[in-house]
């Protein structure tokens, strides 16, 4: 699941901008750290961001997903090509410099997909919405932003509609990877002409219901911006500015 | 809202799907469009409310003036008209006046009232996307009579609607009528039509074929059958009463 998962936590709670800001402060403080063991204690950072809301169950899966693919390319690459020193792993002479360079991206990645999918899990889009809304930011902007949040969601519950009745006529989606492959055809096509058609009757109704009015939205239910939350979002900056004054000033080499 | 020999034709279209269409449409009243598939029933009210061809793309030849720019339509299928941005009825409804900068004590009144219309008071606080096809419906017309419109257009919108939902929905386009909206409905349904509108427009090939009142220009009601099978003379009643009124008289 790669969506709002509504809850209780603090992070639900919180004005929508603070788990943003420290969905992008862990990834800012992935990129100013540059060893192996500081960049995995960003990605336990981010672990516990997670845990913290009590959505670490339901983001490590569609993490692990997006990652895994990328890692063993990772290893391999820099494994086989990096530079000495070598240790052998049976007939096969693995780079130790590659490998640290490989967990290093690794981590980098692991934390910005723990990191953000955390922050689409606790960020409700309405209140998002409404937040953007009261700071006047056009609504163009926070419908392009949003809609991105939210695609996912609706793409799943798309494709769900759409196995369905292929399936009610027939459509056999088990078997051998060419069959598999075979039946992608009939989910793709009407996946792709209905998300189409979808534009433009909502573009046509959200023309109809003010989406493109000019001036300003009104916002109805402005989500609290607590002392807390300015707080966090200046503990984030203060330590992404320090990370980077490290990383430049030579020290955290 | 008037159309002088008004022409469009969609983009990449042979022929146009409107051919040299006038006719005038004042407010407080219920004008109905009827006709077969193809006829050009939607089309007109694309290009009546605005919608076409600055949305839909394509050519309009003729002169439309459209006197205010308070206009919303309604489409037979809920799903695609909400908003995706709301979750929970109340803010989908509220949408559509929030947008256009109203004070908020203006947008929830105008919400609660468009709720209360439609008779959907009790799923305000309900997920949309939990709502069956014709609670979402009903739900798509509050989100655009919270707007005030003065020109609404409804293309087929009991549709989705149980019988008692769309004698609902069409009770009170009259209402609305009464308050001074343009109302602009198309549908199949003569009998609804013969019942709530004062005009009906009978579209075929792209051009308003027939356009008067509803028991001048409509003759394939249930009782207006029956009236022609007992060889009762034109125009045929269009309800029951018309007809109890004709065996009176």
């Amino acid at each position: 699941m790669i969506g709002y998962v509504p809850g209780a936590s603090a992070l639900h709670r919180a004005h929508p901008y603070t788990p943003l800001a420290i969905a992008t402060g862990l990834f800012l403080m992935a990129f100013a750290v540059s060893a192996p063991g500081a960049v995995w204690v960003v990605v336990a950072a981010a672990a516990l961001f997670a845990a913290s809301a009590g959505v670490l169950g339901t983001v490590l899966r569609p993490a692990a997903i997006l990652a895994l693919p990328t890692w063993v390319l990772l290893t391999i690459l820099h494994g086989l090509l990096g530079g000495a020193p070598h240790v052998m792993l049976g007939p096969v002479a693995f780079s130790v410099a590659g490998g640290e360079r490989a967990l290093v991206f690794g981590g980098r990645l692991a934390a910005i997909l723990l990191a953000f999918l955390t922050a689409l899990a606790t960020v409700s889009p309405a209140r998002l919405v409404e937040a953007m809304t009261a700071r006047g930011v056009p609504f163009g902007r926070v419908y392009l932003l949003v809609s991105t949040l939210t695609v996912v969601p609706r793409l799943r519950a798309r494709v769900r509609r759409i196995v369905d009745a292929q399936q009610c006529r027939g459509l056999r989606l088990g078997g051998s990877p060419l069959a598999r492959l075979r039946a992608l055809g009939p989910l793709v096509v009407p996946l792709v002409l209905s998300a189409l058609a979808e534009v433009d009757e909502q573009a046509l109704a959200l023309d109809v219901r003010g989406g493109t009015a000019r001036g300003r939205r009104t916002a109805l239910d402005p989500p609290a911006e607590r002392r807390a939350d300015r707080a966090v979002r200046w503990v984030v900056v203060t330590a992404v500015v320090a990370a980077y004054a490290w990383k430049f000033l030579g020290a955290g080499r | 809202m008037a159309l002088d020999a008004v022409t469009f034709a969609y983009p990449g279209a042979g022929t146009p799907a409107l051919l040299d269409v006038s006719l005038a449409i004042e407010a407080g009243t219920v004008t109905g469009v009827t006709g077969a598939v193809g006829a050009g029933t939607s089309t007109l009210l694309l290009v009546a409310g605005g919608f076409a061809p600055r949305l839909t793309g394509g050519a309009l030849s003729g002169r439309r003036d459209i006197a205010t720019n308070r206009i919303s339509i309604v489409f037979a299928t809920p799903w695609t008209q909400l908003t995706g941005l709301a979750t929970t009825v109340r803010a989908e409804v509220a949408f559509g006046p929030a947008s256009l900068g109203w004070p908020r004590g203006s947008v929830l009144a105008a919400c609660e009232a468009a709720l209360r219309d439609l008779g959907v008071e009790h799923l305000a606080d309900r997920d949309p996307g939990t709502l069956s096809g014709g609670e979402l419906q009903r739900v798509v017309v509050a989100s655009v009579l919270a707007m005030e419109p003065e020109l609404l257009v409804l293309d087929d919108p009991a549709a989705e609607l149980d019988p008692a939902g769309a004698d609902a929905l069409y009770a009170l386009l009259p209402e609305l009528a009464r308050r001074g909206t343009a109302v602009l409905v198309a549908t199949p349904d003569s009998e609804r039509l013969a019942r709530t509108a004062e005009r009906v427009l009978v579209m075929e090939g792209g051009r308003v074929a027939r356009d008067g009142p509803p028991a001048a220009v409509l003759d394939d009601t249930d009782v207006a059958r029956i009236a022609w099978a007992a060889g009762c003379p034109a125009p045929y009643p269009l309800d029951v009463a018309a007809l109890v009124a004709r065996v009176v008289r």
